[in-house]
């Protein structure tokens, strides 16, 4: 068949949650994946005898089998939830920061997180859960954005969600100045900041408040078999569902008709698909830059994209160690390693090769004890590039340089826990921002597609989404949508682009 | 509670009913100059990782009894990629009615790939390397695929100073490195120990790779000659060659590994010190040989092929003339990935690198699995 109602272009996140939302409502789609695998970033690979996870630190939004989280209802509705087995953590995160002398472990939970934010500050227990109020409120106006679908009743709005409203425009920064709380409950809950990549000056309160809030009350999981596993149940599903799914396959063209509608795509070695609607799983710097004819592409277009901010380059340094976690001394899941706890600081520093002032560290035997040979363990260490700095990095220095900064952080992580690890390493991997634009073409390598601005946060993209697209039968969804980077958001931000989809077809009359 | 900021009232509200606007605006404002989408990064990605690269055969060199030195060059308008010594090459070309790929270790340093000069080793056994060696004349153009592998060594993970033990054309990765050593693209100290028959089975000049940091033993089991030790590579030898900051690379046939595995052993070696080179997997010993039929999907293409028990599915497939993704041969790259629709299949437990999650799901590689029934598999199209 060279024809289907839809094709997706890449099969990450994104891509693989589109694809089986259109084929749950019986359409016909067709994946293109350049890489030999599914996922994108959601995946794993093998070194000896370890099997490393490729991107994931941890998921939200799964809940647990009795409190379903929002995610996973995402999963049951399109019939890949029972194909994936969950880890539960335990604990939130194990915060380090030199500056401030910070070294604790927090927990997941509401209750056990205000109660232990309790020692951080004679009033943090109250704190916390007025923040979490907060939240709840936040929470729930979002809710009802979404079932009026963005057409809300001002009346309501004001009446049920006021607070919701008035923190609306401001950053995170400008939150917590408002709300008052003390430094130190202030720096804790800032420790999520690496997981969006934005400074507390462009992070919008709403987003972040809304993240933490799901991390703190609902936890967070880990798939069994990494990452790959979600990858692979979300083929199985297109498989079972009667869709296509190619690999080692190069979308070089969105083709346009002379409506400029969408009428299909060209593969790199020249065939022809038809199709009137494209999901686009990549950046829309490379939809509109590439991927278009240059006259398929509005002057708006180009302004949207230009006005972006591309995040956060990454760098993960993968290490299998000859020694378990238990023998090493590496107590915990889940670790932030912060130089100190202004991430505007943090951010500034992290422009240059020079400095890895902020990492997040995951041990996860601690989660999942058997992922690795018995006496052995697995490390992962992920940092951010905030700037392009390694566009300047040649061939000839390029291994030198990634060893360097990879030295440094395993250097940084000993320091910050008294651990010895360099002296166990049996495998390593290291994966640069040239590593992840080659697997997944991003350009610089960037990880968090574009960044969390003062004027492109969540909402208002949310807000604008019809408003940002522009070509009739293109839809771009993932990691770039308007839910911003992430797991869980990426993955939403390809059903909800296969949604509005469908409904571009009911009202194609098709 | 209530969530306030300004104490003008409605101030809050209001700045949030502007957010749109202002973003409006603020597009409205921004240049339309033409979308950057490569960058310096996506540039050296392409230039480290080009995917296939046509190559040439420039010139070819015996170098021994039964190995050649296979020189070769980018074709027009291509260039090789910078790789880390140790790496290796798969070369494919139709032959005959077969499409055949197969890995080769580069002999070449990093920077004379730059200067586009390639050579490789390449022993005369099996169907393709006596191709290469024999058939194929000079100017014969081969797919490249990119150099791959993780047989190099690593400044965090690796120890100072390298024992290299090698036989056959196992050497090939450690004239590479021993290269980049004495171009400074490496800096390690590499001792290497090389276990040959006699002298007229050694595939290289030891002369020729001598620099600061790296030494040659030699050791000829079935010869005696000046200069050169006899025997094998035993307990006593390796003692002689290891330091306080060594790490053992071994690269030659498996029984070597075994070998001196239990030397090291004896001298009480960390084990986790020590990485070998994985070789091909190659045909199983079966009871009786049974060939099954094979149903291959390739995007929406079908084909149907006999498999026998005995050989590998990449085997067949390339008998077949199915141009077929394989880089490593040996189960661990996993650049074959494909799905299994049905049937039964084999993966020897040493061979098996496949991610849990395709055990899972039922992934193969085809390059490390055999076929124990009739089977239908869906693989990756070759991306020339």
């Amino acid at each position: 068949m060279d024809k289907y109602d839809v094709i997706v272009v890449g099969a990450g996140n994104g891509g693989l949650g589109a694809a089986c939302k259109i084929l749950n409502s019986g359409k016909s789609c067709l994946v293109c994946e350049k890489h030999n695998i599914p996922g994108g970033f959601a995946t794993s690979f093998v070194r000896g005898r370890f099997e490393f996870e490729a991107s994931l630190h941890e998921f939200n939004g799964i809940g647990t089998d009795e409190e379903p989280g929002s995610t996973r209802k995402v999963f049951e509705e399109l019939g890949i939830a029972d194909k994936i087995e969950w880890i539960q953590l335990k604990d939130a995160y194990h915060l380090i920061s030199e500056k401030e002398g910070y070294d604790y472990v927090m927990p997941f939970g509401a209750d056990a997180f205000a109660k232990e934010s309790g020692k951080l500050h004679p009033d943090g227990e109250k704190y916390i859960k007025e923040f979490l109020a907060l939240c709840k409120q936040i929470r729930e106006a979002m809710g009802y954005l979404g079932e009026t679908k963005g057409k809300p009743d001002p009346k309501v709005m004001m009446e049920k969600y006021p607070d919701y409203l008035a923190c609306g425009s401001y950053s995170v920064k400008e939150g917590f100045e408002a709300l008052g709380y003390p430094k130190e409950i202030v720096d804790n809950l800032n420790a999520y900041w690496c997981y969006l990549g934005a400074d507390e000056n462009n992070m919008t309160f709403l987003h972040y408040a809304n993240m933490i809030n799901s991390y703190i009350t609902g936890g967070a999981a880990i798939p069994r078999h990494r990452s790959h596993e979600i990858s692979l149940a979300c083929e199985e599903r297109i498989h079972e569902l009667g869709g296509d799914i190619w690999f080692n396959t190069e979308v070089v063209k969105i083709l346009t008709d002379e409506e400029g509608h969408v009428c299909g795509v060209r593969l790199k070695d020249g065939r022809e698909i038809e199709s009137r609607h494209v999901i686009a799983n990549c950046s829309p710097h490379l939809v509109y830059g590439k991927l278009l004819d240059s006259e398929a592409v509005p002057e708006r277009a180009i302004k949207l994209t230009n006005f972006r901010k591309l995040a956060g380059k990454g760098f993960t340094v993968f290490l299998g160690l000859s020694k378990s976690a238990e023998e090493l001394g590496i107590t915990d899941h889940n670790y932030f390693v912060y130089d100190s706890s202004d991430n505007v600081a943090q951010y500034e520093s992290m422009k240059t090769l020079d400095n890895t002032g902020a990492q997040a560290t995951v041990c996860l035997n601690n989660a999942y004890p058997d992922c690795s040979p018995e006496g052995t363990c697995i490390v992962y260490m992920t940092t951010l590039f905030t700037d392009d700095a390694w566009s300047e990095v040649t061939k000839e220095n390029y291994f030198k340089t990634k060893n360097k900064v990879a030295a440094r952080m395993i250097e940084r992580f000993e320091k910050a826990t008294g651990t010895n690890i360099h002296d166990h390493i049996e495998e390593i991997a290291i994966a640069t921002p040239e590593t992840y634009a080659r697997y997944c073409g991003h350009p610089q390598g960037t990880i968090y597609g574009y960044e969390s601005q003062y004027y492109d946060g969540l909402m208002n993209r949310i807000q604008m989404v019809e408003e940002d697209r522009f070509v009739p039968g293109l839809r771009i969804g993932g990691g770039y949508g308007e839910r911003l980077l992430g797991y869980p958001s990426s993955f939403k931000s390809g059903v909800n682009e296969a949604g509005r989809t469908l409904r571009d077809m009911e009202k194609e009359g098709r | 509670m209530a969530f306030k900021k300004s104490d003008v009232p409605g101030e809050d509200i209001r700045l949030a009913m502007e957010m749109t606007a202002k973003r409006r605006k603020l597009i409205d404002e921004t240049p339309a100059t033409p979308l950057v989408y490569e960058y310096g990064v996506n540039r050296l990605a392409k230039a480290l990782h080009p995917g296939f690269v046509k190559a040439v055969i420039a010139d070819k060199t015996p170098s021994s009894a039964d190995c050649v030195k296979i020189s070769l060059k980018p074709a027009k308008g291509e260039e090789f990629p910078y790789f880390r010594a140790g790496q290796f090459v798969t070369l494919s070309c139709k032959a005959g009615d077969s499409f055949l790929s197969r890995p080769y270790s580069i002999i070449s340093s990093p920077k004379e790939a730059l200067a586009g000069k390639l050579e490789i080793m390449v022993q005369r056994k099996g169907i393709f390397s006596t191709f290469i060696t024999d058939e194929a004349p000079v100017g014969t153009e081969l797919w490249m695929g990119e150099p791959s592998g993780d047989f190099h060594h690593d400044s965090i993970r690796d120890r100072k100073h390298i024992l290299a033990i090698a036989g056959g054309s196992g050497v090939t990765p450690f004239l590479s490195m021993m290269k980049a050593i004495r171009e400074g693209s490496e800096d390690f100290r590499l001792t290497l120990i090389y276990g040959a028959r006699t002298r007229a089975h050694i595939p290289f000049d030891p002369e020729g790779f001598k620099s600061e940091g790296v030494d040659t033993v030699i050791v000829l089991s079935d010869e005696e000659a000046d200069g050169y030790r006899h025997g094998f590579i035993t307990a006593d030898l390796l003692k002689e060659c290891i330091d306080d900051d060594t790490s053992v690379f071994m690269c030659g046939p498996d029984a070597m590994y075994r070998f001196v595995r239990g030397e090291l052993q004896k001298l009480g070696f960390d084990q986790t010190l020590i990485r070998s080179e994985r070789n091909s997997v190659g045909d199983r010993e079966v009871d009786e040989i049974r060939v099954f039929k094979l149903i291959v999907h390739i995007r929406d293409a079908v084909y149907e092929l006999d498999a026998p028990n005995n050989e590998t599915l990449i085997t067949a497939l390339e008998r077949a003339g199915i141009p077929a993704v394989v880089r490593c041969r040996n189960g661990s790259c996993g650049f074959c990935h494909s799905r299994v629709v049905s049937g039964e299949y084999f993966v020897d437990a040493v061979n098996d690198f496949r991610r849990s999650a395709d055990k899972k799901f039922g992934y193969i590689h085809p390059c490390s699995t055999y076929a124990e029934s009739d089977m239908e598999i869906d693989i990756p199209i070759m991306d020339l």
